[in-house]
């Protein structure tokens, strides 16, 4: 897939930004603070209906601004142009367009344009609390299956329902009402239903990593990961693991058994990486997670995604940089890269035939 | 901005409550009522009294009526021993309108939803295990309730409650809108009617 125009209006520091792309490798280079990464961010916004960047809608518009609008033109291998548009309006809140009719649920947008992104946010993939992983392999899940997507949605909610009951009960110093009965059913097969598909899209993907860990690093080395999970795949296993936790669970108010406490944990060599794991070693993780998402993608759905690489050239020895940009020079997928300073990517891209090479000075 | 009439702003302050009515349409409304003659105001005016006066729930299955009990529960070709279950009285037009139900219904007059502080005891549960103890000679339960969370959970908490009665309980299929064509669905009904599929 890739996105051949965006519109910006008053979104982040653009007031009025309008941007040609092509099918190749889009460098946007400029002074920090330019609003490189708000216009890779725009696209990121159209795909996934919220930005990489700021964690609310609300720092999304610009400073001042009590509404946002953003637009583009997306195409792909297999289908044809289509466009993509978004409003946001305080207090209302964000409504979705494809070729301008509205979407109903946002839900819908997920999936159409998939997209991969590596900024320097990303540290926190391989280094922070478990959260981060979770929405890793639900971003990596989600774009690809529309049925997980609803699986997720469901399972949160009956989460919070449940939720709600034992809250209820241990604040009253009570049992918990009896239709947690019917949440726990609801509960064990909507759980086992996220086990299960996680289970078998990691297994997948282990191959996937190792192997774009070496194509960044080189072979000799053994990446991989565990998928620790406390749930089960069985509805009925999932029914007796809430009866045996029933206890701890009541005095702590909350759901203790589920998807929603998932973690993967990442190891190099046998070895984890979260604690044993240097800079560097971070660094080319990060790396490889996402170009092995989107090899899964492009496996998939037999198109390339978007590939958005924010601000993560400045941290790779020249080696790597070349073998990176000489691999997305022999695919043809798409890809954004944004930076400082260009030279490192200038000198081993010709950015004057299928690649583009766009100076932000300043947003407009 | 001043206000020409009070009698104005109070009729578009009510008007706007009402669902899907914001305040400009409220406006458009009440001037719109304005200048209309006395006869067709009134008539509006009272058929709104008349839904609050004369309106009321039927004594059996609790869907919206005007006398103590509705058409469908005082029809005795219609005691047929199936009790179709809803949420809203609105559930009970859509399935009238197939015109292929030719059993009772029961009005729970919601979903449970802890997050709401809806349990059980706030929907009409007691209502239809009474039923289901009573003549009615109720054989079988027919739970068409949304597919979202709320309206799973309590099937489930209505099927554990009444299998032991010795009621036949089914469900209604999720699936395919008639006349859709299968590329156009979406993957998650899709996925949910392949999971729920069936032989010949």
């Amino acid at each position: 897939m890739f996105c051949r125009r965006t519109e910006l209006d008053r979104f982040r520091n653009h007031r009025d930004s309008v941007m040609e792309w092509v099918p190749g490798v889009n460098l946007l280079s400029g002074p920090n603070g330019a609003g490189k990464t708000n216009l890779v961010d725009a696209i990121h916004y159209l795909c996934m209906s919220r930005s990489f960047v700021a964690a609310s809608d609300q720092f999304v518009a610009m400073h001042g601004a009590g509404q946002f609008a953003l637009s583009g033109v997306f195409g792909g291998a297999i289908r044809a142009d289509f466009s993509l548009s978004c409003t946001w309006v305080r207090g209302e809140g964000k409504t979705f367009f494809v070729n301008g009719s509205p979407l109903d649920r946002l839900t819908d947008l997920i999936g159409r344009v998939p997209v991969v992104v590596l900024s320097p946010e990303d540290r926190a993939l391989t280094g922070e609390g478990p959260e981060y992983r979770r929405s890793f392999i639900d971003g990596l899940i989600s774009q690809t299956s529309a049925a997980y997507l609803a699986d997720l949605v469901e399972y949160r909610r009956v989460l919070r329902q449940r939720n709600r009951l034992l809250m209820q009960a241990a604040l009253q110093h009570r049992p918990p009402a009896p239709e947690l009965d019917a949440w726990n059913d609801l509960f064990a097969r909507s759980a086992a239903r996220i086990v299960a598909k996680r289970n078998a899209v990691l297994d997948t993907f282990r191959r996937l990593l190792a192997e774009e860990y070496a194509f960044m690093a080189g072979v000799g080395h053994e990446p991989d990961f565990t998928y620790r999970t406390n749930a089960s795949d069985e509805p009925a296993e999932n029914l007796a693991r809430l009866e045996a936790g029933r206890d701890r669970e009541r005095e702590r108010g909350q759901t203790l058994i589920g998807p929603h406490r998932d973690d993967l944990l990442f190891t190099l060599d046998g070895i984890e990486l979260r604690r044993y794991g240097s800079q560097g070693q971070h660094r080319l993780f990060a790396f490889a997670l996402k170009l092995a998402q989107r090899r899964y993608f492009t496996d998939i759905l037999e198109d390339q995604p978007i590939f958005l690489l924010d601000d993560v050239f400045g941290d790779l020895d020249p080696g790597k940089t070349r073998t990176l940009l000489e691999m997305l020079d022999a695919q043809s997928g798409q890809t954004f890269i944004t930076a400082a300073n260009p030279d490192p990517l200038t000198s081993v891209l010709d950015f004057t035939g299928n690649h583009r090479h766009f100076r932000v000075a300043h947003a407009v | 901005m001043q206000l020409t009439s009070e009698t104005l702003e109070a009729a578009i302050e009510q008007l706007a409550k009402l669902p899907g009515v914001g305040r400009k349409s409220a406006q458009r409304l009440a001037m719109f009522l304005v200048k209309q003659p006395e006869e067709p105001v009134l008539r509006l005016a009272q058929s709104l009294i008349a839904l609050k006066r004369t309106i009321r729930s039927c004594s059996v299955c609790h869907t919206i009526t005007d006398g103590e009990t509705c058409p469908i529960c005082a029809n005795p070709k219609r005691a047929n021993g199936m009790v179709c279950v809803v949420e809203e009285p609105k559930d009970v037009y859509a399935i009238e309108k197939t015109g292929e139900f030719k059993g009772r219904y029961h009005v729970l007059g919601g979903v449970i939803s802890p997050l709401e502080n809806i349990g059980p005891e706030d929907i009409r549960v007691k209502e239809l295990l009474a039923r289901i103890h009573g003549d009615e000679g109720i054989t079988e339960l027919i739970l068409a309730l949304n597919p979202d969370a709320e309206g799973e959970a309590t099937t489930y908490y209505l099927h554990k409650l009444v299998s032991p009665l010795g009621v036949t309980l089914t469900r209604i299929a999720h699936g395919i809108p008639m006349g859709a064509e299968l590329e156009y669905i979406d993957e998650a009904t899709l996925s949910k009617a392949l999971a729920g599929r069936r032989g010949f």
